[in-house]
C-alpha cells in the first residue's frame, strides 16, 4: 500500500505542468535546439520505431514492479570492450544496469514514464545500439533471468506481467538456460525439454536431484525469489584506438577519422552528466613515433562538436612529420557539467548574460595562437610598476582579486595606460623632453632581491607623445622608458 | 537644423529654399544617416561625431602617428561605461602596442576582470573572432600595416561582422592608412596639441568632415613640478 502511494506521488511530481517527458529524454541529448522539421522528422521515426516493436504483455491486475530487458549479442561480438559499450549506453536510461557474460541486463521500470513510455524507450535504446553497430537480440521480462532466457532463445519480445511470463517461457527448450553439459544431459534422460516441463516437476524432488542452486535458479526464473545483481559501474576515463585503414596523412583525413571517437566521447560523457576540459590526442606514425596533441578548452564540456572544432584549430598549426597509422584519443579529469539553456536572443541582447559564447571565443584564440597569447589582467598591491599587475586566467564572472590596498595605491597616483615589458631606451635625449611632473620616488624591494631606486617623471617627447620615464637613482644614473600616456 | 517643420507663410516668402528644405516630406541625406551610437564622453566630441558619439555597431578608426597621443584616452569614458552594465561581456586588446597597464586601468574605473588581452601576429583573425563570438562588449584591434597588403577586403569582413553582431570596434592604426579607402562608419585623425588633442575627422556617415579640439580632463592626483 505505503509503496503504491509512493509510486503515485512520484507519477505527480514528474507530470508536473511544464514537465514533458517525452520530449525531456530527447532535448538534453542535442547541444543546439532542433528545428521544428527535425523535431517532426524525429518524432515520425519514433513512431515507426515503435510500430516494429512487438506489444507489451501486460496484466490489468498485477502491479509492475521491476521490468528487466536484455541485450544479448552474439558470440562473435561479445567482447568485454563490446559489452562495456553496450552497457555505457544502456546506462543513459538506468542506472540498474548489469553485466552477464554475453549481454547487458537493464531494469527499466523506474525510468518509463520519462522516456514516454516502455516501448519509446526501448525504441530509442535499440535505435541507439543499432547506430552504435550492435544489433542485439533483446527481450522484456519481469525477471532478470527470465529476460536472459528469452533473449538468448531470440524472442525478441515484452512481457511485463508475471502472469504471462509463464506462457512465454514454457515453450522454450531447456538449453535456453546455459547450464552445463551434463545437467542438460540428466534433464534430457528424464524427458524434460521444456522450461514448461521443467517447471512443473515436483520441487522437493527437483532438489534433491539437481542441488538447490538449481532450485534457486528456477525461482528465480518466475520470479518467486528476488535476484540481486551487482551493478556495472562505467569507466572514469575515457580511452579508445582506432586504426585507419589506410594511412592518414592530411589534417582533414585525421579530422574525419577522430570525428567517431569524439562522438563516443559525447556519448560517454553525457551518461555521467560530466565534461572534460583536457583531450590528449596521440598520433602513431611508422617507426615507433609519435605526435601528441593536447586540446584545452575554457571550460568543460560534452559536445563532439566543439571539440571537433578546438581540435581542427591545433591540427591546421601541425606540421605532420609522417603518415599517421593510428589514433587514440583520451580524456582528462571527468568533472560535473551543468548543461546551459540556449537563448532566444543573442548573446547580451536585451540584457541576457553571455553564457558558452565567452569560453568558446577564448578556446578558439587558444587553439591558434597558443594559451599564452590570450590572457586577463590582475592588481598586486606593489609599489614597483612592473609588478604592480600581473597575467590573470581570463574568468569573465570572477571579480578580479584585487584587495583595497591595491585599489587606493591606483586610485592616488597617476599612471600609464600603457607598459613597456622591458624598460628601454629613451627614444630621444634629455634635452628634448619637456617635462610635465615628477618627481615621484619608487624605492622598495630591498627584501627580496629586486629592489628598484628611480625617480619617475611625466614627459613629453618632441613629436607630442606622453611617456613616463626614470632615472635611476644610483650611478650611473640611467634614464630608462617605462609607459605611454596613451 | 534642416527638418524642423517652420511652415509659417513669412518664413516661406522671405527664405524659399529654407521652406523647402523645411517640408517633412523632404529628406536630407544627413538625417537619414543616424545610426545608434555609443556617447563618447566628451560633449564637444558628442556634438561634433554624427549622431552624438561613436557608431554602435561597425568599425571606428582613429588613426595617430604613433601610440601616446591620447587614443586610450579618447576612450576610457567608453571603457569605464561597458564595465558598468551589468551582462559582463569581454573588451578585446588585439595586438595592443604595449602592455595595457592594469593599475592605471584599474585607477580609470575599468573592471579589469572584463579586459582579454590577445597577442597575435594574425590581427585580423583574431579581431574577426573576436566581434563573432558575440561575447564582447567592444573590441580594439591595433593593426600594422604591411607595404603591399590590401586589408580593405579583411576590414569590409570586420565591418560587416560588427554590424552583425551590433558590437563597436575600435581600429588603431597609422596615418599612412589614411591614403586608402577603408570600410569604417568613422575614421579620425588624432593630433597633438597642449592639454588636449586635435581630432580631424576624415569620414563619418552623413559626411560630415571638419576638425575639432579636445581637453583632457586631469588625472587625479597629478604630481606637479619639474626637475
Amino acid at each position: 500500500m505505503a509503496r503504491r502511494e509512493r509510486a503515485a506521488s512520484v507519477r505527480r511530481a514528474f507530470s508536473a505542468p511544464g514537465f514533458e517527458p517525452a520530449s525531456s529524454a530527447t532535448a538534453p541529448s542535442s547541444a543546439t535546439a532542433p528545428s521544428s522539421v527535425d523535431a517532426r522528422r524525429r518524432a515520425a521515426q519514433q513512431a515507426r520505431a515503435i510500430a516494429d516493436l512487438p506489444p507489451v504483455l501486460d496484466s490489468l491486475f498485477d502491479e509492475v514492479l521491476e521490468s528487466w530487458l536484455a541485450l544479448q549479442l552474439p558470440p562473435s561480438q561479445a567482447t568485454p570492450e563490446m559489452l562495456g559499450r553496450l552497457g555505457t549506453l544502456a546506462y543513459r536510461y538506468t542506472s540498474r544496469v548489469s553485466l552477464e557474460a554475453d549481454a547487458v541486463l537493464l531494469e527499466v521500470q523506474g525510468s518509463v514514464r520519462l522516456f514516454g513510455g516502455l516501448q519509446a524507450l526501448c525504441a530509442q535504446l535499440l535505435e541507439r545500439c543499432r547506430a552504435a553497430g550492435l544489433e542485439p537480440r533483446w527481450a522484456l521480462a519481469p525477471t532478470p533471468l527470465a529476460a536472459l532466457v528469452l533473449a538468448r532463445a531470440g524472442r525478441n519480445i515484452m512481457v511485463r506481467a508475471r502472469d504471462r511470463l509463464m506462457g512465454e517461457l514454457a515453450p522454450l527448450p531447456v538449453e535456453s538456460l546455459a547450464w552445463s553439459a551434463e545437467t542438460l544431459a540428466r534433464l534430457d534422460s528424464l524427458g524434460v525439454r521444456t522450461l514448461g516441463a521443467l517447471l512443473r516437476l515436483p520441487r522437493a524432488g527437483f532438489a534433491k536431484r539437481f542441488g538447490k542452486e538449481a532450485l534457486l535458479a528456477l525461482d528465480r526464473l518466475s520470479g518467486a525469489t528476488a535476484e540481486p545483481r551487482r551493478g556495472f559501474l562505467p569507466r572514469e576515463h575515457f580511452h579508445l584506438r582506432s586504426e585507419p585503414t589506410f594511412e592518414l596523412i592530411s589534417q582533414a583525413a585525421i579530422l574525419q577519422h577522430v570525428a567517431p571517437l569524439l562522438d563516443q566521447l559525447e556519448q560517454f560523457l553525457r551518461t555521467r552528466q560530466c565534461g572534460v576540459d583536457l583531450l590528449k590526442l596521440r598520433l602513431a606514425h611508422r617507426a615507433g613515433r609519435f605526435t601528441r596533441l593536447d586540446v584545452r578548452l575554457a571550460a568543460a564540456d560534452v559536445s563532439a562538436e566543439r571539440f571537433a572544432t578546438v581540435l581542427s584549430e591545433q591540427l591546421a598549426r601541425l606540421a605532420l612529420p609522417a603518415a599517421v597509422i593510428d589514433c587514440e584519443l583520451r580524456s582528462g579529469v571527468l568533472q560535473p557539467f551543468i548543461a546551459h539553456s540556449d537563448s532566444l536572443w543573442r548573446p547580451a541582447e536585451h540584457g541576457g548574460a553571455i553564457g558558452r559564447e565567452s569560453p568558446a571565443l577564448i578556446e578558439r584564440l587558444r587553439a591558434r595562437l597558443g594559451s599564452e597569447a590570450v590572457y586577463g589582467l590582475c592588481l598586486v598591491p606593489q609599489h614597483r610598476p612592473e609588478i604592480a599587475w600581473r597575467v590573470a586566467e581570463p574568468a569573465l564572472d570572477a571579480p578580479s582579486p584585487c584587495t583595497a590596498e591595491a585599489l587606493y595605491h591606483v586610485s592616488t597616483l597617476r599612471r600609464p595606460l600603457w607598459l613597456l615589458r622591458q624598460p628601454a631606451a629613451l627614444p630621444c635625449a634629455v634635452s628634448a623632453l619637456h617635462w610635465i611632473a615628477g618627481p615621484e620616488r619608487i624605492e622598495t624591494g630591498w627584501w627580496d632581491g629586486q629592489d628598484v631606486a628611480r625617480d619617475y617623471y611625466v614627459v613629453r617627447e618632441p613629436r607630442g607623445a606622453e611617456l613616463w620615464v626614470y632615472r635611476e637613482r644610483l650611478p650611473p644614473h640611467t634614464w630608462w622608458w617605462h609607459g605611454v600616456f596613451g | 537644423m534642416g527638418r524642423t517643420p517652420s511652415l509659417s507663410s513669412d518664413t516661406a516668402a522671405d527664405d524659399p529654399l529654407g521652406s523647402l528644405l523645411a517640408h517633412p516630406a523632404l529628406w536630407r541625406g544627413r538625417s537619414l544617416a543616424r545610426t545608434d551610437t555609443h556617447s563618447t564622453g566628451y560633449p564637444t566630441l558628442d556634438e561634433a561625431l554624427p549622431g552624438g558619439g561613436w557608431p554602435a555597431n561597425g568599425l571606428s578608426e582613429i588613426l595617430s602617428l604613433h601610440p601616446g597621443l591620447g587614443e586610450l584616452r579618447l576612450l576610457m569614458p567608453l571603457l569605464v561605461r561597458f564595465g558598468q552594465q551589468p551582462s559582463a561581456r569581454w573588451v578585446a586588446w588585439i595586438a595592443p602596442p604595449f602592455e595595457p597597464y592594469a593599475p592605471a586601468l584599474a585607477g580609470a574605473g575599468v573592471p579589469l576582470e572584463r579586459q582579454l588581452v590577445v597577442r597575435t601576429d594574425e590581427p585580423l583573425w583574431a579581431l574577426e573572432q573576436a566581434i563573432e563570438s558575440g561575447a564582447c562588449a567592444t573590441v580594439l584591434g591595433w593593426l600594422k600595416s604591411r607595404p603591399g597588403e590590401a586589408l580593405q577586403r579583411s576590414l569590409r569582413r570586420l565591418q560587416l561582422a560588427a554590424q552583425r553582431q551590433r558590437t563597436p570596434v575600435f581600429l588603431f592604426r597609422e596615418v599612412a592608412a589614411a591614403q586608402c579607402a577603408s570600410p569604417a562608419e568613422l575614421r579620425l585623425e588624432l593630433h597633438f596639441r597642449v592639454g588636449g588633442a586635435r581630432l580631424q575627422l576624415l569620414k563619418s556617415r552623413g559626411g560630415r568632415r571638419g576638425a575639432f579640439d579636445i581637453e583632457w580632463s586631469v588625472a587625479s592626483g597629478a604630481l606637479h613640478g619639474t626637475p
